[in-house]
């Protein structure tokens, strides 16, 4: 395949979750959904059911509003407006971790909003330097393991779930690796990036890892790697940013990305890179490298961060990867995200790296003020450059 | 509307319980100043942080909920929240945080300060806010920063891993707070410490208790003051014979017939959430002028803790009410509710917590309908006055009372 046939099916799964879903089934495969931000994906992958993330979706919102005051994040109402609608019809399960308020309340309504499709809860531990916290997190997956079971899951199997645990570090490092190429290819616009990242969610890994290797030995290849040229200004004149933040999936916000001239060479979205930053170890017990796995996830504003980790993180990727500026996509009523602005909106102006925020929700209709943002934000730089 | 009773106020009786309450909360304030000014080293803690731990070790602690509270309900807490909005906080973080953010920034508010922190004790078992408040305090004031992480239950009760886990935490934290303030541990004190503060709680919560009586000999507002010191000083002799008193004095007015409500109480309600602390007066008003009297709240029992050992203490620290699943949450209130025969349920959808509020709709329902009363609910805030409207809550304080007027006549 060339790099734009992969990149074309990539966006056909992205945007379309529910063909997806319809698809796996069709193939007689059981699907289990995870809403954000991390969940055991390698157990549950291990145990035969295909993981798909629900990480909402850009609605009005209406049946949710029976459930939800207005000022819960959109992501976790959009998910029960999804359910209510019956978009996640023919799927085992919904996990969701609880990991911030918004995701403690969305485990309990959605218990009562969408009944019809039972509620497996990860309960992670914050204190996550600690042995007990382990102790804690294994007895957890062992419960979601025997519930998986319970829905038709086959057994628990150590044999399965290192080989689970392999394809998914392959996975992982194959993520990475994409990232770091799509640094040096500004010809990939914000929108195809975004793609790859979001289809990664709703595709079999098996599938979504060729798909990637494919594209980055394309991309190794060639200078543009066959890609058309970008009808704006050349690759030249973009400029290199780095994005956090939860996820920044809007299509008509990544357009304005890419047409204000911006060239996204890594990210720390939660949707994004912060999925595949950290390996499971192998040699050992497979369950035990599950649970180290998320014990050593760092630099995350759902995970207890006291040394507030993330900022000085930010600061030293937007270096190495030669970034001009850093962009914080700023989930409306997303708490975690709300405290870690201000430390490191100040991390990044005491190290003199140009900094925006721009506030986004599944709600968002009215996008000319992140226009108006994000050109200011780019003259800003290149300025800076004069 | 019902008569008001006006009388002159009374001088303070040192033995009442009001004095001695009062007395609790100016004392806490000063040992804590009194201890930094000593050179030792004091925490802010979160409110449901385990007591326990820092009364055994002698180390003095005041708590940033309660500063915040204050300072909201004694008119500042607009001005710090927009201090904490000018330093990039978005106005959709919970406004004790703000508020409590802001305090570090100008180190002096004259409606209530404290002395800033060597260390803080945080605790996540009444929402998760708390830790990422407490990463942004630890970060600014550059000072440690020890953490009990208590997984929401989703199950109906804590499970034995989970009651592992935060036992393994209690006892880190423990070394920790030893190694920061150089202090010792003592198994001796700390089941001296264990008594004190389990009869403080069985004397708060019989306290509590005595809005079951018709009429209540309580106003259900006093609690909402008095809470303080069950926040701040239940491992305290003081607070145990303060608590004492208080039961004593309702006992008394059972038996006179007299209340502390001061109006007649034609209706009996429970009430859901924090308080507005800014408008603490306007919520009262609408509420006393109706002779609707609060009987029943989650919030007061909160802070009521009764174990026998250490399991059972953290048991009880697993189980506060935000840590609960909405089935745990909503029959505990279905027991207070058939308890205190509340006729009406008024919930304060508050902006500040998210936790708190975001599956309350669903559960108050469920509430309504198990009870068979009638549930009405208004949106405000416990310290950002900008988040209330008097005339919506005056509408909604109206609707209710007219339900449960309507309910009274059969209608």
């Amino acid at each position: 395949m060339t790099n734009q046939e992969i990149l074309s099916v990539l966006a056909e799964a992205a945007g379309n979750p529910k063909k997806q879903l319809h698809h796996h089934l069709s193939q007689g495969r059981k699907v289990v959904a995870l809403a954000p931000v991390y969940a055991p994906e390698e157990l549950i992958h291990s145990q035969g059911f295909v993981p798909m993330g629900a990480w909402g979706a850009d609605l009005e919102l209406q049946e949710a509003k029976a459930f939800f005051p207005a000022f819960i994040c959109s992501i976790t109402q959009s998910i029960v407006e999804l359910g209510i609608r019956g978009a996640y019809e023919g799927i085992h399960a919904m996990v969701i971790p609880t990991l911030c308020d918004s995701l403690k309340v969305l485990t309990q309504n959605w218990k009562h909003a969408v009944p019809s499709i039972p509620l497996i809860v990860t309960s992670y531990p914050q204190n996550r330097g600690i042995p007990a916290a382990q102790d804690y997190l294994k007895s957890g997956f062992v419960q979601i393991s025997e519930k998986l079971e319970e829905l038709g899951g086959t057994p628990f199997s150590e044999e399965a779930l290192a080989k689970s645990i392999d394809l998914y570090n392959r996975h992982r490092k194959a993520m990475r690796e994409l990232s770091s190429t799509l640094g040096k290819h500004p010809r990939i616009s914000a929108r195809q990036r975004s793609d790859i990242f979001k289809s990664a969610h709703f595709m079999r890994k098996e599938d979504h890892l060729e798909l990637v290797e494919g594209l980055i030995e394309g991309l190794s290849d060639q200078e543009s790697g066959g890609l058309p040229h970008r009808k704006e200004d050349g690759p030249a004149s973009r400029t290199r940013v780095i994005t956090t933040g939860i996820l920044a999936d809007h299509p008509r916000l990544l357009n304005i990305l890419d047409e204000t001239g911006f060239h996204l060479v890594a990210d720390d979205l939660a949707h994004e890179s912060r999925q595949y930053r950290t390996d499971a170890p192998t040699g050992g017990a497979p369950l035990d490298a599950l649970v180290e796995r998320f014990c050593k996830q760092q630099h995350c504003s759902v995970l207890f961060d006291p040394g507030k980790g993330r900022a000085s993180y930010l600061a030293d990727l937007a270096t190495r990867e030669n970034a001009r500026g850093v962009i914080y996509f700023m989930t409306k009523f997303c708490d975690p995200e709300e405290f870690d602005l201000v430390p490191v909106k100040r991390n990044c102006d005491a190290a003199g790296i140009p900094f925006l925020s721009i506030e986004v929700d599944r709600q968002m209709s009215n996008f000319s003020q992140a226009r108006t943002a994000l050109e200011t934000f780019k003259e800003m730089i290149e300025q800076r450059r004069m | 509307m019902a008569e008001e009773v006006r009388k002159k106020p009374a001088p303070p009786d040192p033995d009442s319980a009001r004095f001695k309450l009062g007395a609790i909360i100016e004392k806490h304030y000063r040992e804590v100043h009194e201890a930094k000014a000593r050179g030792e080293k004091i925490g802010w803690c979160a409110s449901n942080f385990p007591q326990e731990i820092f009364q055994t070790l002698g180390v003095k602690v005041c708590y940033p909920e309660n500063q915040a509270a204050a300072i909201a309900a004694r008119g500042a807490g607009q001005k710090l929240c927009e201090i904490a909005e000018s330093e990039g906080y978005s106005n959709d973080i919970c406004a004790y945080a703000r508020i409590s953010l802001a305090y570090t920034r100008v180190k002096d508010v004259p409606e209530q300060n404290m002395p800033l922190p060597d260390f803080l004790l945080c605790c996540n078992n009444i929402c998760n806010c708390m830790i990422k408040w407490y990463e942004n305090l630890a970060e600014d004031l550059d000072i440690p920063l020890i953490l009990i992480d208590i997984p929401f239950n989703t199950g109906y009760e804590p499970g034995p891993d989970q009651i592992a886990y935060v036992k393994a935490q209690f006892m880190d934290a423990i070394s920790q707070l030893e190694r920061i303030t150089g202090t010792t541990w003592s198994e001796d004190r700390f089941r001296e410490v264990m008594d004190i503060s389990n009869r403080s709680s069985r004397a708060w919560l019989e306290a509590t208790g005595y809005t079951r009586y018709k009429p209540s000999p309580l106003s259900g507002f006093d609690l909402l003051n008095h809470m303080a010191v069950a926040v701040c000083a239940r491992g305290t002799v003081e607070a145990a014979e303060a608590f004492e008193t208080l039961v004593k004095e309702y006992k008394e007015a059972v038996e006179k017939g007299t209340s502390t409500f001061r109006a007649e109480e034609k209706h009996r309600f429970m009430f859901e959430g924090i308080a507005c602390w800014p408008h603490l007066r306007t919520t009262f008003s609408a509420l006393k002028n109706r002779g609707m009297n609060m009987v029943a709240t989650i919030y007061a029992d909160a802070f009521g803790q009764v174990y026998q050992d250490l399991d059972g203490l953290i048991r009880g620290y697993c189980s506060v009410p935000n840590a609960v699943n909405l089935e745990k949450a909503r029959d505990t209130r279905i027991g207070i509710v058939r308890k205190t025969g509340a006729e009406g349920l008024l919930v304060h959808t508050n902006r500040s917590c998210k936790l708190w509020s975001g599956f309350m709709q669903e559960m108050s329902k469920q509430i309504g309908e198990s009870c068979d009363i009638p549930v009405v609910s208004f949106d405000g805030d416990q310290a950002d006055p900008r988040n209330f409207s008097a005339a919506q809550y005056e509408t909604r304080v109206q609707g209710l009372a007219e339900l449960m007027e309507a309910r009274k006549k059969g209608e």
